[in-house]
C-alpha cells in the first residue's frame, strides 16, 4: 500500500495521483457513494443528504448501512446508490469513499472501485491506498464552524462539488432537513456546506471529478419497508398497535406513535413481546384491527401467544423484522431464518399466513391484506420482513390508495347480530369461519378461549369436537388459497435460469436478471409473496418454465428450499445462500449461477 | 332476542373459596347493573381462571399469567366495556407478575380480581409464590401482593377481601369498578380463597382476618401510612383486609385510557375504518412522503 503525505494541503494534489476515469471526470450512470468513521460521526446523515439529493435528480436510490448495535462509537458506515436506471439493492463496489479514520479506509477501500477515489479527513486518516485524497474535514469544520462534528457536512459540500452536484439544489437538500430545526443549525450547516465546496475546489479546480448524470424518475418516494408497512397498517384500517423495542422493528413502533393517535388509534409500548401479543390480541377481541411487530429474540417470546390467537381465533397480525438469529445474534446484521419459525413456531397445530413483501410498496399492500386476510380467516397473519427491506431507505412506487380495500370477512355488525336466532362463536360453518361479535353487541356473548371448546366456546375434550373443530381451523389453510397474495414473475417467458426467493433478495435478483440479460442468458424470477400455506400451484407452474431454479437466501439450511421441496418433492431446486450478515450483491448472484451451472 | 351461550355449572369442588368470589362479583356487577353485554371478564389458566365460562357477559380465557396485557388490550381498544381480569396467585404473582406490576403502572381502567388460595390447586397443590414456609415443601418467604401493589407509584385503589365474607367481598369489587368507571385507574382486589383440597385455611384465616377500618389510626389515604398499618397489622399475626389504600381524588395518578382516549367514543375499536371516510387525511399523510 502507498502511503499518501497527509501534510501537503496548501497545494492542489497533483492531478495525477488520480484515477484515469478522475482526471476524465466522466459522466456516471450509476454511482455510489459509501461514508465511513465511528457512530457518531455523523456517517448516516451525509448519506441521507445524498440519498435525498439523487431522489431530488430524480434517480434511483437505494441506501445501505453497516452500523454496530451501540449509540455511539465503533466502526459505522453507510452508502448511497443513485442510478438512471432502476435499482433496488447495493452496488457491487463503492465509487467514491469518504472515511473519517483509517477503520474506514481499511474496511471500505476492499469495496473500492478500481477507478474510484477516497477522499479522507485530513488530520484522522493516515494511511492509505493511492487514491486516497486528504481534506481538512474536521479541522475546518472545529476551527471556521465552531465545532467539529459538522465535518459531515463539510464532507457533504465537497462531495457536491466532486461529483458536479447542482449547488443550489445541494443547499435545498439542506434547507430541508435542517430549516425547521431551528437555532442556528441551518446557517451552521450552510456554512459548512460552503467551506466544503471550498476545499474541494482549492484542490481540484473548478472542475468536478465525476459527473452524475441527472435521472429521469420523477414517480418514486423514499421511503423504507418499515414506513410502508406502518402506513399499510394506518390506511388498512388498524388501531391498535403494542410492541417491545427491538433492531429492526421499532421504525414500526415510531412511526406509528406519531401516525395512529390522530386517527383514534393507540400506540403502546409494552414491558416485553409476551405483554405485546397479548394485548394486540385483547385488542383485536374487542374489534380493533391490530398488529404487532418486532424481530427474532421477540418472536421467541411472542410463540406462546401466536398458537393461542391461532386457537381462539383472533385476528391478529404479527410483523417479523428478521434479523441475524439464533439468541441475541447480530442484532443490526442481514438474515432470512426465521421463516420456520413464523411457519411452524408453536406447540399443537394452527392455521397461519405468512406474506413476505419484496420493497416498500409491496410491503404497504401485503400489510393491508394481512389486516384483510387475519380478519377474513380469523387467525394470526404474519408479515415477513427482513432487515434490508425494513431498514433502507430507497425509491419506491408511491403508495396507491386506489388499491386499498378493507373487508372484515364475517364481523357482525349489530344488526346482523340481532337478526340470527342463534349465535355460536364457534358456529361450524363450510368455510370454517364463525360470524364473530365484539364485546359491547348484545347477544353476541360467550366464551373465547384457547381451551378446546365447542360451538359455544364452552371446554370439550369431545373427541368428535376435537375431530371437527381441527378441520374447521386446520382446514382454512387450503380453502384459503385463492384468498392469497399471489406471487410476481419477472422475466424470460422461459428460461435457462429460474430464480425463487423473497424479501429483499428482489433487488440483487432483479439486477442480476438485467446482467445475465446483457450476456444472453434468459432469466425468470418467482417473487413469492405468500410463503404459508407453500403456493404450490404458482411454483410448479413456475418450474415448467425453467431449466434450472435458484432458491435465493440468506439462512444457512436452506429454509425456503426445504419448504418448496416439502410441497414438491421432484422440484429440481438449487439453494444459493448467504449467512454472514450482508445481504447478496447482483454480481455475486450472477457469478455463483455461472459457478453452479454444469 | 338472539340466543346465546349460557354459563356453565363451575368445575370447583364442593366448598371452594372461588364460589364466593364468584357471588361477590355478581354482586358487585349487578348492583352497578352493569349489562353482561358490555362486561368482559378476562380470566387466567388455574381453577380460579375458568371463572368467565360460569358467568354472563363476554369471556376471554388468556394464556397463564397473561391475562393483564390481554384485559389491558380489551380496555384501550374499547374503553365503554367494564374489564375484569380474573386469576389466581400462581398465575398473577408468579408466571404474571412481571405484568401485574406493569399494570399497576400502566393504571388502566380495569379491575384485577386475584383469588389468593396459596397454592398451585390445579395442578395438585404445589407451593404458590404466597405459600407460607413449608407449606409443601416451601423453603421461600411468601410475599404479599397488596404491599407490593402499595409501592407502584402509580397505584390508587389497593384491596383484599376474603371469600368467607362474600358481602364484603362484593362492596369491594362494587367500589373497585365504580373506581374503573369514573375513570380514576386500575383497581387490585384480592381475595383470599381457600382451597379447600390442598389448603383449607378457612378456619385459620376467619380468625387471622382483620379489617384495617378496626386497625387504630390506619389511614387508607396516605401511601406510606397504608403500607405501614399492613406491615405492623400483619407482624401482629393478623391478616389486613378491607380497603387498604385509597387516595384522595387529587393525588391519583392519570388513568392510562382516559389519558389516550378522552372521550369513550372514539376509539380503536370503534374507530371509523372506512377507506372514504379517511381519505383526505390519508391522501395528506401520503403526500407527505414525497
Amino acid at each position: 500500500m502507498t502511503t499518501t503525505p497527509a501534510t501537503d494541503l496548501s497545494t492542489p494534489v497533483p492531478s495525477e495521483r488520480l484515477p484515469p476515469s478522475v482526471r476524465r471526470g466522466g459522466p456516471r450512470r450509476d454511482l455510489s457513494v459509501m461514508i465511513g468513521g465511528q457512530g457518531g460521526d455523523g456517517t448516516l446523515t451525509v448519506s441521507d443528504l445524498l440519498g435525498r439529493y439523487f431522489h431530488e435528480q430524480h434517480l434511483y436510490v437505494y441506501t445501505a448501512r453497516n452500523v454496530l448495535s451501540r449509540i455511539r462509537g465503533g466502526h459505522a458506515d453507510a452508502s448511497t446508490r443513485g442510478s438512471v436506471e432502476p435499482v433496488w439493492s447495493q452496488k457491487a463496489s463503492q465509487d467514491v469513499l469518504v472515511a473519517f479514520d483509517d477503520e474506514a479506509v481499511r474496511i471500505g477501500q476492499a469495496e473500492l472501485d478500481p477507478e474510484g477515489f477516497i477522499l479522507g479527513d485530513h488530520g484522522s486518516v493516515n494511511e492509505g491506498p493511492e487514491r486516497l485524497y486528504l481534506l481538512p474535514l474536521s479541522m475546518t469544520a472545529a476551527s471556521k464552524v465552531g465545532n467539529g462534528l459538522y465535518k459531515n457536512t463539510v464532507a457533504y459540500g465537497a462531495l457536491s462539488h466532486l461529483l458536479g452536484f447542482d449547488e443550489a439544489k445541494a443547499r435545498g437538500v439542506l434547507e430541508g432537513r435542517f430549516g425547521r430545526r431551528g437555532g442556528d443549525a441551518l446557517q451552521k450547516n450552510l456554512s459548512a456546506f460552503d467551506l466544503g465546496r471550498t476545499l474541494a475546489r482549492e484542490q481540484v479546480g473548478e472542475h468536478p471529478l465525476f459527473r452524475l448524470e441527472p435521472g429521469t424518475n420523477t414517480r418514486s418516494i423514499l421511503t423504507t419497508g418499515n414506513q410502508a408497512a406502518a402506513l399499510g397498517f394506518v390506511v388498512g384500517g388498524g388501531r391498535f398497535f403494542a410492541g417491545y423495542p427491538i433492531t429492526p422493528a421499532t421504525p414500526i413502533m415510531d412511526h406509528l406513535t406519531r401516525w395512529l393517535p390522530t386517527f383514534g388509534g393507540v400506540v403502546r409500548q409494552a414491558e416485553d413481546e409476551l405483554s405485546a401479543i397479548n394485548m394486540t390480541i385483547g385488542a383485536a377481541y374487542a374489534g380493533a384491527r391490530s398488529m404487532t411487530a418486532t424481530s427474532g429474540p421477540g418472536l421467541s417470546l411472542m410463540t406462546e401467544g401466536m398458537g393461542h390467537a391461532g386457537q381462539a381465533e383472533v385476528p391478529v397480525v404479527i410483523v417479523d423484522c428478521q434479523r441475524v438469529g439464533p439468541s441475541t445474534g447480530e442484532p443490526t446484521r442481514h438474515e432470512q431464518s426465521d421463516l420456520f419459525h413464523v411457519v411452524f413456531g408453536s406447540h399443537g397445530e394452527f392455521p397461519r399466513f405468512v406474506l413476505a413483501p419484496g420493497f416498500p410498496s409491496d410491503a404497504f399492500e401485503l400489510t393491508v391484506e394481512a389486516l384483510n386476510l387475519a380478519e377474513k380467516w380469523q387467525l394470526p397473519v404474519f408479515l415477513l420482513l427482513d432487515e434490508n427491506l425494513s431498514e433502507y431507505t430507497q425509491s419506491s412506487e408511491p403508495f396507491d390508495l386506489s388499491k386499498v380495500r378493507i373487508d372484515r370477512g364475517k364481523l357482525l355488525s349489530p344488526e346482523a347480530l340481532a337478526a340470527l336466532p342463534v349465535y355460536k362463536r364457534y358456529l361450524f360453518t363450510e368455510d370454517g369461519v364463525s360470524p364473530r361479535s365484539v364485546p359491547g353487541q348484545r347477544g353476541g356473548m360467550g366464551q373465547t378461549t384457547g381451551n378446546e371448546h365447542d360451538e359455544w366456546g364452552h371446554v370439550s375434550v369431545n373427541p368428535e369436537n376435537r375431530r371437527r373443530m381441527m378441520a374447521k381451523r386446520l382446514g382454512k389453510l387450503e380453502r384459503a388459497r385463492a384468498d392469497l397474495p399471489r406471487a410476481r414473475i419477472y422475466g424470460d417467458e422461459r428460461a435457462d435460469v429460474g430464480f425463487i426467493g423473497y424479501g429483499s433478495t428482489y433487488g440483487p435478483i432483479r439486477e442480476a436478471q438485467r446482467i445475465l440479460s446483457g450476456q444472453g442468458v434468459k432469466s425468470r424470477f418467482l417473487q413469492a409473496r405468500t410463503l404459508w400455506p407453500v403456493p404450490t400451484d404458482e411454483l410448479e407452474a413456475f418450474l415448467g418454465t425453467v431449466q434450472r431454479t435458484f432458491v435465493v437466501e440468506h439462512n444457512y439450511t436452506g429454509q425456503l428450499a426445504l419448504l418448496i421441496r416439502q410441497a414438491l418433492p421432484r422440484a429440481p431446486v438449487l439453494s444459493l445462500l448467504k449467512y454472514d450478515g450482508s445481504a447478496f450483491r447482483a454480481p455475486e448472484l450472477v457469478k455463483r449461477v455461472k459457478e453452479a451451472r454444469p | 332476542m338472539t340466543e346465546t351461550a349460557k354459563p356453565t355449572a363451575p368445575i370447583w369442588c364442593p366448598g371452594c373459596g372461588d364460589f364466593g368470589v364468584m357471588a361477590a362479583i355478581k354482586r358487585a356487577l349487578g348492583e352497578l347493573k352493569v349489562p353482561p353485554e358490555e362486561t368482559v371478564l378476562v380470566g387466567g389458566i388455574g381453577c380460579s381462571g375458568a371463572i368467565h365460562n360460569f358467568m354472563d357477559g363476554y369471556g376471554f380465557h388468556s394464556l397463564h399469567g397473561r391475562l393483564l396485557p390481554t384485559a389491558v388490550g380489551v380496555k384501550l381498544a374499547n374503553p365503554k366495556l367494564t374489564v375484569l381480569a380474573i386469576g389466581g396467585d400462581g398465575d398473577g404473582y408468579a408466571i404474571g407478575l412481571g405484568h401485574f406490576v406493569h399494570t399497576l403502572k400502566k393504571n388502566v381502567d380495569l379491575t384485577y380480581v386475584v383469588m389468593n388460595n396459596e397454592t398451585y390447586g390445579l395442578t395438585k397443590g404445589q407451593a404458590s409464590p404466597t405459600a407460607p414456609l413449608g407449606f409443601s415443601g416451601n423453603v421461600e418467604t411468601p410475599f404479599d401482593a397488596p404491599l407490593l401493589a402499595m409501592s407502584i407509584p402509580s397505584s390508587g385503589f389497593v384491596a383484599r377481601g376474603f371469600s368467607g365474607a362474600p358481602r364484603e367481598a362484593g362492596q369491594l369489587i362494587t367500589q373497585a369498578i365504580q373506581f374503573n368507571r369514573e375513570r380514576r385507574g386500575f383497581a387490585f382486589v384480592e381475595i383470599l380463597s381457600p382451597c379447600v383440597t390442598y389448603n383449607d385455611t378457612y378456619k385459620e384465616w376467619r380468625e387471622q382476618v382483620q379489617n384495617v377500618d378496626t386497625v387504630p389510626g390506619y389511614d387508607r389515604t396516605d401511601r406510606g401510612k397504608a403500607i405501614a398499618g399492613c406491615l405492623s397489622t400483619i407482624a401482629s399475626g393478623r391478616i389486613p383486609v378491607g380497603l387498604l389504600f385509597r387516595p384522595s381524588d387529587e393525588r391519583l395518578a392519570p388513568s392510562l385510557d382516559r389519558t389516550l382516549l378522552p372521550t369513550v367514543e372514539s376509539a380503536p375499536a370503534t374507530a371509523e375504518i372506512s377507506l372514504d371516510a379517511n381519505r383526505a387525511r390519508y391522501e395528506k399523510l401520503l403526500a407527505g412522503l414525497a
